[in-house]
């Protein structure tokens, strides 16, 4: 089908790049160390508020560039009713912070400093603000949870597990 | 120098050493295991978690020239083997993922030297040291408390 216009409907097949395999069935080879994962996560995940748990989720995955979790947790976190817009602009909270609450912020920002460790320790000033917010036992989980999740990216990318599957709530 | 906070929950603590100890026991190396696990807390700056795995390593027999040369292991050809290079190249690439990937000549070089079940268990244990740098640096653990 030919057409003068651009924005009429013209059918066209994309095509996209192939999947690349995944490196390595991680879990299969070292099942044990699998369900320490799982462990860790149930645990790191108790006291802590859902949706800003996803927030942290996706934003750490985006700075170590994990696709398989940014695919997980995108979808889990639109599935249980976040906003588009909230999860857009993740990437750029800094500048967007009216999108989100004074205890979201603190906490994206102590994902970030906790994720780039390279950089040199987790800066008082964010550790402080995380803790007016966040009671000592409720930030010891935020920091469980940031650690978990950088867990996950790490074998998502190194084993480079394809994104693009997951059904929302597939592991729940 | 003052802990933060010393707060951790104890099944996530649990979950934590199950997840070191099974990577560890599954790579099969213990001194090799110390050497991955200290160039990580280098990479990750963690105090605590050097001062600990300082002192394991030598436990495990670990050269003190091997410790000296660690944080310039590819510039000391002679101090470190292709398996243990190997190791240590995929233990920088998995830590630092925010500067993109791991790339593939740092994995397939470490894949000639692991097998599938060797290098899942070396991942593992990578992942699980970089976790205590993590929980150890974001709380500000001093160093010194560990004693063998």
């Amino acid at each position: 089908m030919t057409t003068h216009n651009p924005d009429t409907t013209i059918t066209t097949t994309v095509e996209y790049a192939p999947e690349q395999p995944a490196r390595l069935d991680w879990a299969k080879h070292a099942p044990e160390v699998y369900k320490a994962m799982v462990r860790l996560e149930i645990a790191a995940r108790q006291g802590l508020d859902h949706k800003l748990y996803e927030l942290v989720k996706i934003r750490a995955s985006q700075i170590n560039h994990c696709a398989f979790c940014i695919d997980m947790h995108t979808k889990d976190t639109l599935a249980a009713g976040e906003s588009v817009e909230r999860i857009l602009q993740l990437s750029a909270w800094d500048e967007s912070r009216h999108f989100y609450t004074a205890k979201e912020l603190a906490a994206l920002e102590l994902t970030e400093a906790v994720t780039v460790l390279t950089d040199g320790f987790v800066p008082d000033e964010v550790y402080e603000n995380a803790a007016k917010h966040f009671e000592e036992a409720e930030l010891a989980q935020l920091i469980a949870a940031i650690t978990a999740i950088n867990a996950w990216n790490r074998f998502g990318v190194t084993c480079r597990m394809a994104p693009g599957h997951y059904q929302p709530g597939q592991y729940k | 120098m003052t802990a933060r906070t010393r707060a951790l929950d104890p099944a996530v603590g649990r979950a934590l050493s199950a997840l070191s100890a099974t990577a560890k026991k599954g790579l099969g190396d213990p001194a090799l295991a110390e050497l991955v696990v200290i160039r990580a807390s280098q990479v990750n700056h963690c105090a605590f978690c050097l001062d600990m795995h300082l002192a394991i390593a030598r436990e495990h027999g670990v050269s003190e020239k091997q410790l000296g040369l660690l944080a310039a292991w590819q510039e000391a050809e002679e101090v470190f083997d292709e398996r243990e290079r190997a190791a240590l190249a995929l233990t920088e690439a998995v830590t630092v993922l925010t500067d993109g990937f791991v790339p593939d000549e740092v994995y397939e070089n470490a894949a000639k030297h692991f097998d599938d079940a060797r290098l899942a268990h070396l991942i593992g244990l990578i992942v699980a040291i970089n976790n205590w740098n993590r929980v150890m640096v974001g709380r500000r653990i001093p160093p010194g408390g560990y004693t063998p």
